[in-house]
């Protein structure tokens, strides 16, 4: 069966897989914003915490996917848990990054204009800080996101949901016909939802950056 | 400039240069023509954009001229090989362009090691030519280019273009980044190190002053490179070739030229002078013979100390204590622009003193006048 | 990998490989000094580690050799005027090859090829891995001041010579930043090599996790991940200490 052949009769398991794959690596990516951004405006004052946190987040992904969901399997058995949380942690470094290096950003002028005007603090961080961040935190969402669309392929080794599945099943069959097409099917895959990704990061980017900001 | 070192520059000749880029209507430089004779100082200054650069960089060909005759020293720079070319011809650019991962050493040894020079020869070459510009070898030779002033930088830049020892020296705003101040000596010093080594210099610039300070011979450029004027800072100050030669010279013209002129240059008229011990009512005697108002105060060695006017002298009490004291004075070496602005302070005139500080006479502001007046009349002789 | 805090960076330099070797002796310690099974004493002994360790080693170090020659010279000639246009293609292309997972692309040479071993796990690696030193080099060679390059043409240099004593030499830091992004994704991606026979510690992995015996799996993955940590601070140390004297 030729590649395009398989696709045709495969398409609406490979649209699933494809669906379940970028559904993981979004919602991971949304979790990771949610704490790094957290962790970012908790720490962006002190430049020591800053220092710390970037380093422990960027030490994290230095560490070889596959160890690191090696080492959940103990901890956390096989499925969602250690997908969700490795995808999590691999998540964080470009997310906390951005956003202390965004906060930071932030024009001191502005900060004293906001209470200057009456604004309470989270008012100035809500309203103003990460308002003015939020274009180097959605950066760092991004370069995120398509970190996590490799490693969330090699989730399905702890049978995490996604194209990775279809990698792995071709690799299992190999020697039948279609091993090759499998592979190939999850790794072109792959490439499409995070090309598509990509490209929806640019749209929201356009629709949700202030034009004064941008 | 008057140099005292023999002329080791060699005559540029560009004959009808174009330069023509693809795509372009109009060329960025139109048969340019000019003759740069052997060891001066040529300065080409016009507007940004009116091509002065691309001119410059045909000289060295990092510009390849679309058509036209560039000769260097009787030789056709044209059809030698390029990077050949360029080691004959040393090149000092604006922020200096040195290269921030070799030592101060490195960089002015780079040419002279491409020319294949033995190392020991290289190393001796360096120290010469960091003397040369005014830094010391054992502390500057190894450092790196951002453990430098911006002064430094630029000497060490002026050090590497004259590394081999080229005739011709190019050098494109080279002193554009830095402070007036450090601009001024940078000046100053480019000034003294011609004097010595006599090159052919060009040396392009949009700061009109700078011009005028360091040329021998300045080009007023206009639009694709037209030469608006060609002559001495002299004349272009003085007559203005057109409007807009006139509008890039400015106002102030006039007093610009007295940079030009030096306190030697002019007659010194004569004050009437007195010890500090004579007797005032015999001074004031020997003014009103004299018809002048005030009389110049000398210490015993003859050094000017105090104006004393004419009516101080009625009162009584000791001349020492008279009058007020000489706030500046100029020397024969001083220009005369400096003179101008010490005559508006002293008020009317300035005394002029020798080596010692002693007393020779004074400039009036007439005599000042009288040579703005010469010049303007003498060059306007010259256009007709 | 590399961060943008130079503060970060100075932390990671000093405590990384102490706390690496104290988590890898602490963890190796408990795991020797309990009881073992048979299974687990046929994988966790030190000739076995030792030799798994090494393997994954030298298919890091392949991969770092095939990235830097095929990466520099490549960045390179994309930098050069005459094939300037192509840098963008190349770039976009490379991109997408990133974007491609690892292990695809692993599972995919395999299959293609029908063999296995060493080679057939490093060349999807370089392949991989490649993106970082080959963008890098552009890049570094791209954000050289024009005004040096022009400098060096004018004072005589050729234009080979300006790449080789100007160019590649300013670009270094650049170069070695993504050496060592590069080098940490070959070991990363080494993990991956026992899928096609190609050895590493991932071998120590898989075996704990097929044979249920966690200890294994744990050695494997906590020598991995201490192989990786090392790694980077290698490079770490690397970009610290051969970028030009002047450019530190």
């Amino acid at each position: 069966m030729s590649f395009a052949d398989y696709v045709a009769s495969r398409w609406q398991e490979l649209l699933v897989d494809a669906a379940q794959h970028a559904s993981a690596v979004i919602q991971c990516t949304l979790i990771a914003a949610v704490l790094g951004v957290a962790l970012g405006v908790a720490v962006h004052r002190s430049p020591a915490g800053s220092a710390v946190a970037t380093a422990l987040t960027s030490a994290v992904l230095t560490i070889p996917s596959f160890a690191l969901l090696g080492l959940l399997i103990p901890v956390l058995g096989l499925g969602v848990a250690p997908t969700v949380t490795a995808l999590v942690l691999y998540a964080l470094l470009p997310i906390v990054r951005n956003t202390i290096v965004g906060l930071a950003g932030v024009d001191p002028a502005v900060l004293d204009a906001a209470r200057g005007i009456g604004m309470s603090r989270a008012g100035v961080l809500t309203r103003v800080q990460l308002r003015l961040a939020w274009p180097a935190v959605l950066t760092g969402m991004r370069v995120s996101t398509q970190l996590l669309m490799g490693i969330a392929a090699i989730a399905a080794y702890v049978k995490g949901p996604g194209l990775g599945n279809v990698i792995f099943s071709g690799l299992s069959r190999v020697g039948s016909a279609n091993a090759i097409n499998l592979a190939l099917a999850g790794t072109i895959g792959v490439v499409i939802v995070a090309l598509v990704l990509d490209g929806a990061y640019v749209l929201l980017g356009r629709l949700t950056i202030s034009r004064g900001v941008a | 400039m008057t140099g005292e070192g023999t002329v080791s520059g060699v005559e540029i000749c560009l004959d009808q240069v174009t330069k023509r880029y693809p795509g372009s209507q109009v060329a960025a430089v139109d048969e340019f023509s000019m003759t740069i004779p052997a060891g001066q100082v040529v300065v080409f200054v016009g507007p940004s954009g009116c091509g002065k650069t691309t001119t410059m960089k045909m000289i060295n060909r990092l510009i390849e001229p679309s058509s036209g005759r560039i000769t260097i020293g009787g030789r056709d720079a044209l059809s030698l090989n390029p990077d050949k070319l360029r080691r004959g011809i040393g090149y000092a650019i604006q922020q200096a362009g040195l290269f921030p991962h070799m030592t101060v050493g490195e960089n002015i040894g780079l040419v002279p090691g491409l020319l294949g020079w033995q190392q020991q020869k290289v190393r001796a070459r360096v120290e010469e030519l960091l003397d040369l510009v005014g830094l010391d070898p054992a502390q500057f030779r190894n450092r790196f280019p951002r453990q430098l002033s911006g002064g430094q930088q630029q000497r060490v830049g002026v050090a590497r273009a004259l590394a081999a020892d080229p005739p011709v020296l190019l050098m494109d705003e080279p002193f554009g980044a830095v402070d007036p101040i450090t601009r001024g000596n940078l000046q100053d010093e480019l000034l003294r190190l011609q004097s010595e080594l006599r090159k052919t210099i060009v040396f392009v610039t949009h700061d009109f002053d700078e011009a005028v300070k360091l040329g021998d011979r300045i080009a007023v450029l206009g639009p694709r490179s037209s030469i608006l004027q060609y002559d001495t800072p002299e004349a272009v100050l003085a007559n203005p070739a057109d409007d807009t030669v006139a509008g890039f010279v400015g106002a102030g013209a006039s007093l610009k030229q007295l940079t030009l002129l030096r306190v030697k240059d002019v007659d010194l008229d004569e004050a009437v002078t007195a010890p500090t011990d004579e007797d005032p009512a015999a001074l004031h005697v020997r003014l009103t013979m004299q018809n002048s108002k005030y009389a110049l105060l000398l210490d015993a060695r003859r050094r000017p100390v105090r104006w004393v006017h004419v009516r101080e002298l009625v009162g009584g009490g000791a001349l020492s204590t008279l009058g007020r004291p000489v706030e500046a004075t100029v020397t024969q070496r001083s220009t005369l622009q400096d003179a101008l602005e010490a005559i508006l302070t002293e008020g009317g005139h300035v005394p002029v003193t020798g080596q010692h500080g002693e007393y020779l006479g004074v400039v009036r502001i007439d005599t000042v006048m009288d040579v703005i007046r010469t010049l303007r009349e003498e060059h306007e002789h010259d256009h007709d | 990998m590399t961060t943008t805090n130079p503060r970060a960076e100075r932390i990671r330099l000093f405590a990384q490989p102490v706390v690496v070797l104290v988590g890898l002796a602490a963890v190796l310690g408990v795991i020797a000094s309990g009881p073992l099974d048979d299974i687990e004493q046929r994988n966790i002994n030190v000739s076995t580690i030792l030799g798994l360790t090494w393997q994954h080693l030298l298919l890091s170090v392949a991969v770092t050799a095939i990235v830097v020659l095929v990466g520099v010279p490549l960045g390179v000639v994309l930098t050069r005027r005459w094939a300037r246009p192509a840098a963008p293609f190349v770039l976009v292309l490379a991109n997408i090859g990133q974007a491609a997972p690892a292990i695809g692309l692993l599972v995919l040479f395999f299959l293609v090829t029908g063999a296995t071993g060493f080679w057939i796990a490093a060349l999807p690696i370089a392949l991989y891995a490649l993106l970082p030193v080959l963008r890098n080099t552009i890049v570094g060679i791209q954000q050289v001041d024009p005004s040096l390059v022009e400098a060096g043409r004018g004072i005589g240099m050729s234009a080979s010579a300006v790449l080789r004593r100007i160019e590649l030499p300013l670009a270094v830091p650049l170069i070695l930043a993504g050496l060592r992004t590069s080098l940490v994704l070959a070991v990363g991606t080494a993990t991956l090599a026992f899928f096609v026979a190609g050895g590493g510690l991932g071998v120590l992995i898989d075996t704990g996790d097929k044979l249920g015996r966690y200890s294994v799996l744990v050695t494997g993955a906590v020598l991995a991940m201490a192989l990786a940590l090392l790694v980077d601070w290698l490079g770490a140390l690397a970009e610290r200490y051969l970028a030009p004297r002047g450019l530190r």
